[in-house]
C-alpha cells in the first residue's frame, strides 16, 4: 500500500466527524517504522515536524523530542499498546521535563508516605490512588487503564479524568508502592508525590445528589397529590383532600429536615457569626411557605404551598450541584507544584541510605546527591569534589567545582557524579529562603473584581430582605398574594450567579491557559495580567534556552576547532558534547586522560590539546597565560592558551516576535545579570531599556523602581536569580525548563518553549477581565427583571425557583462559553 | 373509589422503588466520576496483545480492504 492511501485513510479516520470509523480501526496495533506512518500522517496533516509520542517539536530530523519520549513510545510497542497513538493524536506527554528516575518514588515506601497514597492494602491486594496532571484524553484513559499490560503484577486501573487521578490496584506481596510510582512514571505520566493527597471530592457530592434525589421525589409526587385540587378547583371530597394533605405533609418532612438541611445550617452560621450570607434570605422564603401551608392544612383553610416549597429546594440544590460541579472542574487542573526534589537521601550512620523528607533534614546529616539533582539546603562536600551548576543563581552557564569541606549553596544543581553533602542548616534558613522571604511588604495583589462578589452578595441580602418586606407590606390586605411575593422577591434577589461569575471566568481562564503551557499561581493573577503596561524580562534562560547553547571557538584555525571537537567527543561534560557536536572533526584523539571536572586532555594528530578549567589549561603551559585566570573554558594546544570557548545560548524560537509585538502596546526592557553586554540582538530588540551585570538586589530595586513610577510590571524572569524582582513586580512569571528546577514564590510558571505566546496571554488576560464584567451584567439584568416582576407580583415562588438555576446557568455559559472561544487566540502545544 | 388508594398505593411503591434505587445508585459510587466514562468508550475494546511483528501486517491488510 501506497504511504499516500495511507494518509489519506488516516487523516479521514482521525477527523472528528468520522469518529465511528476511527473507533473501529483505531484498535489495530500499528507497529509500522513511526516515521513512515504518522510524519506522512498526522503531521501532514498538522504541518509540522513533533515528537512521535508528545508532539512537541524536535531538533532536527529526530523522531522524539527527548529520550524520554523514545523509551516511553518504546515500551508501548513492546507492551502491544501502541494503539495509543492512533486515537488522539499527539497524546503522549512531553518527558523532555519528566524525571523518571525510580529512586525519587522511594519515598513512597515510608510508612507515613505510603498511607497517603493507599486506599487498602490487604497484604496481597493493595489499591493506591495517585494524582497524575499529565492525564488530558481519551488515550490517556485507554493506556492508563491496561497498565497491567506494561507489568503483570498491577491489576485493575481506574482514571478520572476530571480529577486526574489514577487508582491503581497492585499485588503488595510484589510490588512496592515506589515501583507501582515508577510504572506510571515509565509510560509517561508521572505522580504527583507532593501536596495534598488527590482529594476525593465525591463524599460531598454523594450527600448533595442524595439530597436532589430526595427532594425530587417529594416534589414530584406533592406535585401529583396536589393536581386533582387544581383541577377540581375546589377540595375534593373530604376524605380524599385530607388523606392527599397528610401525604404531602408526609412528603415534604424529608425534604424540610434532610433535603434543605444544608440551607439551614448555613444560615444559622451566619447569623451566629452576626454575619449574612446568601442562605438568610432562602431559609426565610422556605421558612414562611412550610409555616404558612401547614397553618393552611392544619385549619382545613387550602392545600398550602408544599408543592412550591420542594420544587424550590429541588431546583436550588440543582443550583448548587451545578456551582459546585463548576467549581471541580477548574479546581483538578491547579496541580503544577513539587519542582523541588521531595526528599532526598540520607546516609545514615550505617552507611545505609533512605529517603528523608526534605523538611525533616537536620544540621549535620549527610545526604547523597546524584547527578541532576538540586541542593537542597546549604552544606558542605564530604567528598573529594563536586561539581556544581549555579546557573539558577548566578546566571551564568557554568560548573563551579567545590572541593571537600567547601560550601555549596541551595539552589545548585550537581552535576556528573554523585556526592556526598553534610547538611548545614534547617532548609527554611538557606540563602535561597532568605532571598524569596526577602518581600517588599504588602503587595497590593488584591482587584476589585475577586472582591466583589463577596461585598456585592452582602449587599444584594440586606437590600433583597428589605424589598421582601415591602413587596409583602405592599400587597398585605392579601394574605396569598403577600406571602407569595414576599418569597418569590427572596428567592430571586439571591446573587448566586453574581457570585458564580468572577471564580467561574477566571478559573476557567487559568484552566485554558494551564493546557496551553501557563500555569498561574491563582485565578486572580489574571486580572493583574490584564493590566501590565510594562514587561520586563530576564535574559539567561528566560530569553534564551538554557538548554541548547551553542559554543564558539574564535580565534583559532578551522582544523584547530576540529581537533579540538575530536577531544571533546570524547567527554560527557554539557560544554563538550556542545563542542563536539557544533561540527566536523578532525583527526581522532589519542591517550585522552579526563580530569573529572577540571578538563580532558590528549593527543589529536600528533598534537596535545587541552580543554577546561583556566587552572588546568595552565598546567600545560608552565607559565600563567595573561588574563587565563578567570572563570570559563580555555583551549590550550601544545601548550599555548589559544583562545576560550564562548557558550552561548540561542534565543528561544517567536521570543523576539514577541518583544516586538509587546512594545508596541507595552514598554519593554531587559534586565541580565550576564556580563556580556556586546550583543547586538537585545540592544536592537529593547533599545536603550537594556541593563546588564544586575545582581538579583539591583533588579528587585529597578522593579520597585518602575511600579513606584505608577507602572503596572510584569517581569519575566526563570525564577531563581531574579526571584526577589518577580516578587516585587504586580505579576512575576517564571520560565522553566526542567521541573527540577525549585521556582519561588512567583505568581505563574511557564515551560520556555511556550514563552513566545505572551502577547496573547496578555490579550487573553484582557478578555477576560471583560468576560467578567459581562457576567456581572447578565446577573445584575437577571436580578433587576426578576425583582420587578415579583414585586409586581406575577413571578410566583417556583418560577423564581426555577429561573435561579437559569440565571446561573446563563452566566455560567455565557462566562465559560466566552473564556474558551478567547482562549483560541492563545497558541496551544 | 377505594381503586385510587390501590393505586396510590401503588404508585408511591413504584415511586419508593426509583428512589431507593437512586440512593443506592449515588452510594455505589456511580454518580462520583460523570468525566470518565464517556470518554473510556471512545477507544475500542477490540485490541489484543498481539505480537508486535504482525501488528504492522495487518495495517496493510486492513487499508487494502
Amino acid at each position: 500500500m501506497s504511504r499516500a492511501t495511507l494518509a489519506a485513510e488516516l487523516r479521514q479516520a482521525l477527523s472528528p466527524h468520522r469518529f465511528l470509523s476511527a473507533a473501529v480501526w483505531i484498535p489495530v496495533p500499528v507497529v509500522a517504522p513511526r516515521s513512515e506512518l504518522l510524519q506522512t500522517s498526522w503531521h501532514a496533516v498538522a504541518e509540522r515536524h513533533g515528537c512521535a509520542h508528545c508532539g512537541e517539536p524536535c531538533q532536527g530530523d529526530a523522531e522524539f523530542c527527548c529520550d524520554g519520549c523514545a523509551s516511553v513510545y518504546g515500551l508501548l510497542q513492546a507492551s502491544g499498546l501502541s494503539a495509543f497513538y492512533l486515537c488522539d493524536l499527539p497524546a503522549g506527554v512531553s518527558q523532555r521535563n519528566a524525571d523518571a528516575a525510580a529512586w525519587r518514588y522511594r519515598v513512597l515506601d515510608d510508612d507515613p508516605v505510603r498511607s497517603r497514597f493507599v486506599l487498602d492494602d490487604d497484604g496481597r491486594q493493595g489499591r493506591a490512588r495517585f494524582g497524575v496532571p499529565g492525564l488530558h484524553c481519551a488515550s490517556c484513559v485507554w493506556l492508563l487503564e491496561r497498565l497491567g499490560r506494561v507489568d503483570d503484577r498491577l491489576g485493575h486501573t481506574e482514571v478520572d479524568l476530571l480529577r486526574r487521578t489514577v487508582t491503581v490496584t497492585f499485588d503488595s506481596s510484589r510490588i512496592a508502592l515506589s515501583e507501582v510510582a515508577g510504572a506510571l512514571a515509565a509510560i509517561g505520566y508521572a505522580p504527583l508525590l507532593a501536596g495534598e493527597t488527590p482529594a476525593l471530592a465525591s463524599a460531598g457530592r454523594r450527600r448533595l445528589l442524595m439530597r436532589i434525589g430526595v427532594a425530587g421525589f417529594a416534589f414530584g409526587n406533592i406535585m401529583l397529590f396536589s393536581i386533582p385540587r387544581y383541577a377540581n378547583g375546589a377540595p375534593l371530597e373530604d376524605g380524599f383532600q385530607r388523606l392527599f394533605d397528610m401525604l404531602n405533609v408526609a412528603l415534604a418532612m424529608p425534604v424540610l429536615f434532610y433535603s434543605a438541611s444544608d440551607f439551614f445550617a448555613g444560615a444559622w452560621q451566619a447569623v451566629r457569626r452576626r454575619t449574612v450570607s446568601l442562605d438568610v434570605p432562602i431559609v426565610i422564603g422556605l421558612a414562611a411557605l412550610v409555616t404558612r401551608s401547614l397553618v393552611d392544612i392544619t385549619t382545613g383553610h387550602g392545600e398550602g404551598y408544599l408543592d412550591s416549597f420542594a420544587g424550590l429546594v429541588f431546583f436550588l440544590l440543582i443550583g448548587r450541584l451545578f456551582q459546585q460541579q463548576a467549581f471541580d472542574w477548574i479546581g483538578f487542573d491547579r496541580t503544577f507544584r513539587s519542582f523541588f526534589p521531595l526528599s532526598v537521601l540520607v546516609q545514615g550512620s550505617d552507611g545505609e541510605e533512605t529517603p528523608t523528607p526534605i523538611d525533616r533534614l537536620k544540621p549535620g546529616a549527610r545526604i547523597v546527591l546524584r547527578p541532576g539533582e538540586v541542593v537542597p539546603v546549604d552544606a558542605r562536600v564530604i567528598d573529594a569534589e563536586a561539581r556544581i551548576d549555579y546557573a539558577f543563581l548566578t546566571g551564568e552557564r557554568e560548573a563551579a567545582i567545590v572541593l571537600a569541606g567547601n560550601v555549596v549553596r541551595a539552589g545548585g544543581r550537581l552535576l556528573e557524579s554523585r556526592c556526598r553533602l553534610q547538611v548545614l542548616r534547617e532548609v527554611s534558613q538557606s540563602d535561597l529562603a532568605e532571598l524569596w522571604t526577602r518581600r517588599p511588604v504588602a503587595v497590593g495583589r488584591s482587584h476589585w473584581l475577586t472582591g466583589i462578589s463577596t461585598a456585592f452578595g452582602g449587599w444584594f441580602v440586606i437590600v433583597s430582605l428589605v424589598l421582601a418586606a415591602v413587596g409583602a407590606m405592599a400587597w398585605w390586605p392579601d394574605t396569598t398574594r403577600s406571602l407569595e411575593v414576599a418569597t418569590a422577591v427572596l428567592i430571586i434577589a439571591c446573587p448566586c450567579a453574581l457570585t458564580l461569575a468572577a471564580p467561574i471566568t477566571l478559573g476557567t481562564a487559568m484552566t485554558m491557559l494551564g493546557r496551553r503551557g501557563w500555569y498561574l499561581k491563582d485565578p486572580a493573577v489574571l486580572l493583574d495580567l490584564s493590566r501590565i503596561n510594562s514587561v520586563v524580562f530576564d535574559k539567561t534562560g528566560t530569553l534564551t534556552a538554557g538548554g541548547e547553547a551553542t559554543v564558539d571557538l574564535p580565534g583559532l584555525r578551522p582544523d584547530e576547532i576540529g581537533r579540538v571537537r575530536a577531544l571533546a567527543s570524547q567527554s560527557v561534560h554539557p560544554i563538550s558534547r556542545a563542542l563536539a557536536h557544533s561540527g566536523t572533526t578532525t583527526g581522532t584523539a589519542t591517550n585522552v586522560c579526563e580530569s573529572a571536572g577540571r578538563g580532558i586532555r590528549g593527543q589529536v594528530d600528533g598534537q596535545t590539546v587541552a580543554l577546561g578549567s583556566s587552572a588546568f589549561v595552565n598546567e600545560d603551559c608552565g607559565t600563567p597565560g595573561e588574563g587565563v585566570d578567570v572563570p570559563g573554558t580555555w583551549v590550550a594546544i601544545n601548550g599555548v592558551v589559544r583562545g576560550q570557548v564562548i557558550v552561548s545560548a540561542p534565543v528561544r524560537p517567536g521570543i523576539e516576535a514577541a518583544v516586538s509585538m509587546l512594545a508596541r502596546t507595552r514598554s519593554v526592557s531587559l534586565l541580565s545579570g550576564d556580563r556580556d553586554a556586546s550583543d547586538p540582538r537585545w540592544l536592537r530588540l529593547f533599545g536603550p531599556q537594556t541593563k546588564f551585570r544586575q545582581t538579583p538586589d539591583q533588579k528587585q530595586t529597578l522593579v520597585g523602581a518602575l511600579r513606584a513610577q505608577g507602572t503596572r510590571v510584569l517581569m519575566v524572569g526563570d525564577g531563581l536569580n531574579d526571584a526577589g524582582a518577580l516578587e516585587a513586580a504586580d505579576v512575576g512569571i517564571a520560565v522553566s525548563d526542567e521541573t527540577a528546577c525549585l521556582v519561588p514564590a512567583c505568581d505563574a510558571v511557564v515551560t520556555g518553549a511556550r514563552l513566545f505566546a505572551l502577547p496573547a496571554v496578555l490579550t487573553y488576560a484582557r478578555r477576560a477581565r471583560h468576560v467578567v464584567i459581562i457576567c456581572f451584567a447578565i446577573s445584575v439584568l437577571y436580578n433587576a427583571v426578576g425583582l420587578s416582576l415579583a414585586l409586581a407580583g406575577l413571578l410566583s415562588p417556583l418560577v423564581a425557583a426555577v429561573l435561579m438555576p437559569v440565571s446561573s446557568l446563563t452566566v455560567v455559559g455565557t462566562s465559560v462559553g466566552l473564556t474558551r472561544w478567547w482562549a483560541r487566540g492563545v497558541p496551544s502545544a | 373509589m377505594s381503586v385510587m388508594v390501590l393505586l396510590i398505593a401503588a404508585g408511591g411503591t413504584v415511586a419508593s422503588a426509583f428512589l431507593v434505587a437512586f440512593i443506592w445508585a449515588v452510594r455505589s459510587g456511580q454518580f462520583d466520576d460523570t468525566g470518565t466514562p464517556p470518554v473510556r468508550i471512545l477507544v475500542d475494546e477490540r485490541d489484543t496483545q498481539r505480537p508486535a511483528s504482525r501488528g504492522s501486517n495487518r495495517v496493510h491488510e486492513q487499508s487494502r480492504s
